[in-house]
């Protein structure tokens, strides 16, 4: 049986003819039940094709979102993605950022009241806001704040943060108009909805300087351990702390190199305990305010280590005495007593911040400041 | 080639070139010799208003944002890194642009969250900011790409019933649109040539089919 004798035999035991079967008879036929030719049939039903996919693709293009011609007409990409080893501010934005802050700091530092607190907080946050509160409240006793170093016309933006992640950094140096020591400042932004303030304003100490950052469109990083550094910022911190107690401890093996600042002190504390010994015992301790620790990778690969510690003088009166502390008129600006007869304590921030070297060798502290926060008496 | 598998592709042909020149054409129309591609959206949910960068940075020309309050009251467009942007809208109600229609013109906006927006004005992350009373424009550069454009009303007052436009220019697009109409006319005419031209072999052809179908049926 051939195809043909087969496909006959089919149509015919479904009571079909051949011919239904084949389009092209079918077109015949229809073109024939409308009086028009069969060619000019397929010609108006290729044309009503035509029409169609013309209409569909257009209304496509004009109304689905993200269509593929008009992107490449219009050179639509996708979004870059976010460079992690870029600054997340531009310098413009740091150095506005400055202004600001160095504005509000001096505004609350040279006036008085609500607005001067308010410009106060504006300005610092954490321990710089508890230090620029205690100078302020001792301006009477202590150095006026025409002297502070805010008063600097230009500071030099130094570095900014690396990457997107949080702490954000500004690091800042600023020169006063009438010469002087440099004085580092840090600012700090804990998170996305909280500004940059002043976190520690430092006086340098001399011969020091401060070796490049990574370029200000980079950032520079955040050091959070101490892989690479021949010592590790918190535990720098910490021996610095424990070196400087009075009475003295021997700690061996310091890697940070001796310096003035700490010398100063330490000559200072036994001066003290000597000048009381008549009426009173004397101690000093110093310990590391927590999560105040900064470490910023510099160019070299080195590190600026930022830190505060606070130290306490504790004065332990002897029995039948009575000190008179008129003489210290920030403890008595700071308690209202001017004697006491069982014991004291004052309470000071020391602001550093160390060179740190990557491989080995010594830290070298490269800034410095104290200030008298608080005291307390009976 | 059969007849009719090269008249199929001929009518295909001139359909695409009949599609590119309507295309070409309208974009040209709506380009204008400027080459300015706008679209826009006015969103009714309540709510800061939040352009992402896939739409923000989608093309490498700086985009021009316009915000209209209807009520005529304060608008505030910044501009941060979308990291930050995030976090600081996390809680709160926003509309954010899914999707642009283009040439039609259209933004969709894609309303998510409920609280009420934080005070993000003290936040120091934003590198662009424009406020206004009633309308506000911004321009956003692509150089610190990816970036997210948020809208809102300067404080914690939820936004309501505000068009958002978003506009780009570059020159060469009005070209590139023209070249697109004059490629889609070109093919086009080739292919309804094609066409035309090969009107008389279907006939023959179909002549002769009719001839052996009548043979078959006799």
């Amino acid at each position: 049986m051939t195809g043909h004798d087969l496909m006959t035999k089919s149509v015919a035991a479904i009571r079909l003819r051949r011919d239904d079967l084949i389009s092209h008879d079918l077109t015949t036929r229809g073109a024939a039940a409308l009086r028009l030719r069969r060619e000019d049939l397929v010609r108006v039903i290729s044309f009503i094709i035509v029409l169609l996919v013309c209409v569909v693709s257009l209304v496509t293009m004009a109304s689905a979102p993200g269509w593929g011609g008009t992107h490449a007409l219009l050179g639509i990409h996708e979004a870059p993605t976010a460079k992690t080893n870029s600054a997340p501010l531009t310098v413009d934005q740091a150095k506005k950022i400055l202004t600001r802050a160095f504005t509000a700091a001096y505004l609350g530092e040279t006036t008085t009241g609500e607005a001067a607190n308010a410009d106060l907080m504006t300005a610092y946050t954490s321990e710089g806001l508890r230090a620029a509160n205690a100078q302020v409240k001792l301006a009477s006793v202590q150095p006026a704040a025409s002297a502070s170093p805010l008063l600097a016309p230009h500071p030099t933006l130094l570095a900014v943060s690396r990457g997107f992640g949080f702490p954000r950094f500004i690091v800042a140096q600023t020169l006063a108009s009438e010469g002087g020591l440099p004085t580092l400042h840090l600012l700090i932004s804990p998170d996305a909805s909280t500004p940059y303030r002043i976190c520690m304003s430092v006086e340098m100490v001399p011969p020091a300087t401060i070796t490049p950052f990574d370029h200000l469109s980079q950032g520079s990083p955040l050091v959070t351990s101490g892989t690479g550094l021949a010592v590790a910022p918190a535990t720098l911190l910490k021996l610095y702390a424990a070196q400087m107690v009075f009475p003295a401890k021997n700690i061996p093996k310091l890697p940070f190199a001796a310096d003035s600042f700490a010398s100063q002190l330490q000559v200072g504390a036994a001066g003290v305990a000597q000048a009381v010994s008549p009426q009173a015992t004397f101690a000093q301790v110093h310990k590391v305010v927590p999560n105040s620790v900064y470490a910023l990778r510099q160019a070299s690969g080195d590190a600026l280590v930022f830190g505060v510690m606070e130290r306490t003088d504790s004065f332990g009166v002897k029995p039948d005495q009575n000190v008179n502390t008129a003489a210290n008129k920030a403890f008595v600006l700071l308690t209202g007593k001017k004697v006491i007869t069982k014991a004291a304590s004052i309470t000071t921030l020391e602001f550093v911040v160390f060179a740190v070297p990557r491989s080995s060798g010594q830290a070298t502290l490269v800034a410095a400041r104290e200030q008298i926060v608080a005291g307390s008496g009976s | 080639m059969p007849a009719s598998t090269r008249r199929a592709l001929g009518a295909l042909a001139a359909a695409l070139g009949i599609v590119i020149l309507v295309v070409g054409a309208w974009i040209v129309a709506i380009l204008g010799p400027s080459g300015q591609a706008q679209v826009s959206a006015t969103s009714k949910a309540p709510g800061s208003i939040v352009v992402t960068p896939n739409f923000l940075n989608a093309v490498d020309v700086p985009v021009r944002v316009t915000a209209t309050r209807r009520d005529g009251g304060a608008v505030l467009l910044e501009v941060a890194p979308s990291a930050d942007a995030r976090a600081l809208l996390a809680t709160s109600a926003v509309s954010t642009v899914s999707g642009v229609r283009y040439p039609a013109g259209g933004l969709d906006l894609h309303p998510s969250g409920a609280g009420a927006l934080p005070d993000i004005s003290t936040s120091d992350v934003w590198r662009l900011a424009a406020k206004g009373a009633g309308s506000a424009v911004l321009v956003v550069d692509q150089a610190r790409a990816p970036e997210t454009l948020v809208v809102t009303s300067g404080d914690s007052t939820a936004l309501t019933d505000v068009t958002l436009t978003m506009a780009w220019v570059d020159r060469a697009w009005f070209f590139e649109a023209l070249a697109m109409a004059m490629i889609g006319a070109v093919l086009a005419a080739f292919a309804l040539n094609d066409l035309w031209q090969g009107r008389a072999t279907p006939a023959l052809h179909s002549e002769a089919a009719d001839t052996q179908a009548a043979e078959v049926t006799t």
